[in-house]
């Protein structure tokens, strides 16, 4: 009953959204292919933008470090700020880095075709990527990067339609691969705990959805390519 | 084992919610998604839904992108000032210092957000999806029955207990959200919908909340700097 609620709900949200932006597009009028084309055509301008922004972003976090660094030659002060500074860049994946880890690959299996199953068990969802993730860091992972988007303290994964975005935008697509910096054994006996992702496993088994490891000598993870910003939360003194 | 029927119960409920989602969305798009779900998740394989959802996104996504070039100008011009006049303004160094801080939970936060009451034992992923989607919806900084909840806080079912960065936690749970509660308040509607299958759920909107607990950061051992 509350299921068919939330369900419901979801439906509510989901068509309210597509209406609100229906409504707010430019379309030409009542040309269906006209109307597709503008849609894929503002998708495609909003990456580009999407794309000159983190671009227009990174050059400014290029800026502001040289300037950091200026700050820091010239005064004691500055410098043991800066100090403390990098450290905490590192911690919030503000930094590049690699060691021994695991890679993690993921990609959808065969749709059954059966009427009867209409659970989509087939495809990877965004929670999958969220479960994995989350095994990864209590199997003691460092640092973790999903489809060379590094995963920082504001990632959250989410669906827009069928795309499974992350990190300001950024769209994911399969095959998904999740790498992780770590003790690569620990790692690899995370994942292969059967009480762990036993569901993610058993649709593997069903639908021949691909989920594998590797552990590796070495792994490399980017840096997070945009910054954060806290608006709401003040430091508590 | 009970519990272990009970993640199962959960499990199966959670994939049912998915699944009627997607039927949902199915159903808005008709036949479109059947026939083209096996094709790559390309824009010209989807419907039109999906696309507007994405672009939907996508602004979202590029307005918040444009408010950080605005706040990275700033600090710069900040940095600039202070060395053209011969000196170093170690403050705005400083600021960014706070700021990563409490992004990664090291400084006790204030501010306004959620108070969410959680009267019944919930699921390690059933957690992570209200987390997700609240760090969706823009919050800040979080905790449960007091202890703080970062990015890589993992969190594990064990039996009815939640295990939280290693603290074992228990029913009923109070879980805070620093952000702003007019964007936090439908994302957590939704986590709620689907938590109320078997539990009861409050949720007040606070004007001031404090997160008093810490996390320490943890040295790296095998992550080395550059890639």
């Amino acid at each position: 009953m509350t299921v068919l609620a939330s369900v419901s709900l979801a439906t509510f949200l989901v068509t309210g959204l597509a209406a609100t932006q229906f409504r707010s597009q430019p379309l030409p009028p009542s040309n269906r292919l006209a109307r597709e084309q503008a849609l894929r055509q503002s998708v495609n301008q909003l990456e580009d933008q999407n794309r000159a922004l983190k671009a227009r972003v990174q050059t400014l976090q290029a800026s502001v470090k040289s300037g950091e660094d200026e700050s820091a030659r010239r005064s004691s002060a500055a410098q043991q700020v800066k100090t403390q500074l990098d450290d905490e860049k590192t911690v919030a994946g503000l930094t590049a880095l690699h060691g021994p880890g695991v890679t993690v690959l993921l990609h959808d299996g065969s749709d059954p075709n059966d009427p009867a199953d209409r659970s989509l068990g087939w495809t990877v969802h965004y929670q999958d990527l969220q479960d994995i993730v989350n095994l990864l860091w209590a199997s003691g992972a460092e640092a973790i990067a999903v489809n060379g988007q590094r995963i920082v303290p504001t990632t959250a994964f989410h669906y827009a339609g069928v795309n499974i975005l992350v990190n300001n935008g950024s769209r994911l697509s399969a095959p998904y691969t999740v790498t992780a910096i770590g003790d690569p054994s620990s790692l690899a006996t995370g994942l292969g705990n059967p009480d762990q992702l036993a569901e993610l496993k058993s649709r593997s088994r069903i639908y021949g959805l691909g989920l594998s490891w590797v552990r590796s000598t070495r792994v490399s993870l980017p840096a997070y390519d945009a910054t954060f910003l806290v608006k709401y939360a003040q430091p508590l003194s | 084992m009970p519990n272990r029927s009970a993640d199962r119960t959960a499990r199966t409920q959670r994939l049912i919610v998915i699944s009627l989602i997607g039927l949902a969305l199915g159903f808005l798009i008709v036949i479109q998604l059947r026939s083209q779900a096996a094709v790559a998740r390309t824009l010209a394989a989807q419907d039109d839904t999906s696309v507007a959802l994405l672009i939907n996104d996508l602004n979202r996504a590029n307005n918040q992108l444009i408010q950080q070039t605005a706040a990275l100008s700033q600090q710069e011009a900040q940095l600039r000032q202070a060395l053209t006049a011969g000196g170093a303004d170690s403050q705005a160094i400083e600021k960014e210092l706070t700021m990563l801080r409490e992004i990664s939970g090291e400084v006790p936060v204030r501010g306004p957000g959620l108070q969410i009451g959680i009267q019944g034992s919930i699921m390690d992923f059933e957690l992570q999806d209200a987390l997700n989607s609240l760090r969706n919806a823009g919050a800040e900084a979080f905790s449960l029955n007091g202890y703080r909840i970062i990015g890589s806080t993992p969190i594990i079912s064990r039996g009815q207990n939640l295990l939280i960065g290693g603290r074992s936690l228990s029913a009923p749970f109070t879980l805070l959200v620093i952000g702003d509660p007019e964007q936090l308040q439908p994302a957590a509607d939704l986590s709620a919908s689907t938590l109320q299958t078997r539990v009861q759920v409050n949720i007040q909107r606070k004007t001031d909340i404090s997160i008093t607990d810490v996390i320490a950061s943890r040295p790296l051992i095998y992550a080395q700097l550059g890639r």
